[in-house]
């Protein structure tokens, strides 16, 4: 079983992935596949994805019984917490004009 | 409307969560870590077994209500993830099994029985036929030397012998740090699981006289199938920050050999060795006023 949602992907890139997944919702893909199939379908998502974000999320066999890989600017960011993956949220505030002053500061 | 939260059986959860630092709360009702920059991290405490609360977190009032309603224990652990203190209602409100469970450690022959099966299923072959729990007790001890002779040199580390000084957490060579830690992981799940079970953590057979004996009787039990080999090769790696490390191990061990959904069956197989009738209830008791709900979680969670 997996899942890949995207936000602000290029119409292109939610055709492509319609070929082998079916899309529940705007955006988000569900299938059943194995490790090849997966990483072919995420290679086609980071070919495609541009300027919007992607999630994918597997069964596996880890403690959790799944794993999940990110791609692009998101404001929710994976969590290591001693070897259980959790996803933290970042503020919108400070953190966020800081990133956006970085460069310009420079 | 939303449905009533109600705990889920402890063999469909994760183990364990250690939160380092961060203020526990409830928001939008989900439990949320949220550090000094705001950062929130969702915990799915309903789906954990144990919540370990370090030293650098503080709980909300909301918090501990969202984790005893699910049916999450929160331990507060110290340097190193060695408990302190617990917390929470994950379980342990069955009058029947309480009484079960000290019917079987107040009979001395019930003991003996419910002992020499822990024997057996921890050695995986019966104990020596006539011997106390004294005697039993001695056994093991010398066993469970050997066997940690046995793993450390297996792993190529070197071995004293098992010690700690658990007020000061760094006084240890890392082999015993690492066994600190994975033990204190193990200890964490058990006292979840033997609270969900609806029995008592502080009756024990083999162990007594701490309020966690019967935890240390049925970890015993796996101890030396998960902990003690996770312990010990991470030791021999010399890692940088040991407790982390055994975490993540612990994690693997925990789920390679099914801990979760063997913990409660476990119990109940060491119990019913003891060979007695779980106890009727009195026929002069009265019924609860309002009949208890169907719920999905293990016998003893508050429903």
């Amino acid at each position: 079983m997996l899942v890949i949602v995207v936000e602000n992907a290029p119409p292109r890139l939610r055709g492509r992935l319609a070929v082998w997944l079916l899309e529940v919702r705007a955006g988000v893909y569900v299938g059943k596949y194995g490790k090849k199939v997966r990483e072919m379908l995420w290679r086609q998502v980071q070919e495609g994805i541009e300027h919007g974000n992607a999630v994918l999320a597997w069964a596996t066999n880890t403690e959790s019984g799944f794993d999940f890989e990110t791609l692009g600017q998101n404001r929710r960011i994976p969590a290591d917490m001693d070897g259980l993956r959790l996803v933290s949220f970042l503020p919108d505030g400070p953190k966020r004009k800081e990133e956006d002053a970085g460069p310009n500061a420079t | 409307m939303l449905p009533p939260l109600k705990p889920i059986p402890v063999k469909d959860r994760v183990s364990v969560v250690f939160v380092e630092k961060g203020q526990l709360d409830v928001l939008d009702g989900a439990f949320v870590v949220v550090d000094k920059h705001g950062v929130r991290t969702h915990i799915p405490v309903g789906g954990v077994a144990c919540l370990m609360l370090e030293i650098g977190t503080r709980v909300s009032h909301a918090a501990v209500v969202l984790a005893a309603r699910v049916g999450c224990l929160l331990v507060w652990v110290g340097e190193g993830g060695v408990r302190l203190y617990s917390a929470g209602q994950p379980g342990g409100a069955r009058a029947d099994r309480l009484l079960y469970q000290a019917s079987l450690a107040l009979d001395d022959a019930a003991r003996l029985k419910a002992v020499r099966k822990m024997y057996a299923l921890r050695f995986k072959e019966e104990p020596p036929a006539r011997r106390s729990v004294e005697q039993l007790r001695g056994i093991e001890g010398a066993r469970v030397r050997k066997m940690y002779e046995l793993i450390a040199r297996q792993h190529r580390v070197e071995w004293k012998w098992r010690n700690y000084d658990h007020t000061e957490w760094g006084s240890g060579d890392v082999p015993n740090r690492c066994l600190s830690a994975a033990t204190a992981c193990l200890y964490g799940v058990t006292e979840a699981a033997i609270l969900a079970a609806g029995y008592a953590p502080a009756v024990g057979f083999i162990h007594t006289g701490k309020p966690q004996s019967f935890v240390y009787d049925i970890a015993d039990i796996f101890k030396f199938e998960t902990v003690v080999p996770v312990a010990f090769r991470i030791a021999a790696t010399q890692p940088q920050a040991p407790e982390r490390a055994v975490r993540i191990a612990c994690r693997d061990a925990f789920r390679q050999t099914k801990l979760l959904a063997r913990i409660i069956p476990t119990i109940e197989q060491v119990l019913a060795a003891g060979d007695l009738p779980v106890p009727k209830p009195p026929e002069e008791s009265v019924a609860p006023a309002i009949p208890n709900k169907e719920q999905l979680g293990d016998a003893g969670h508050r429903g």
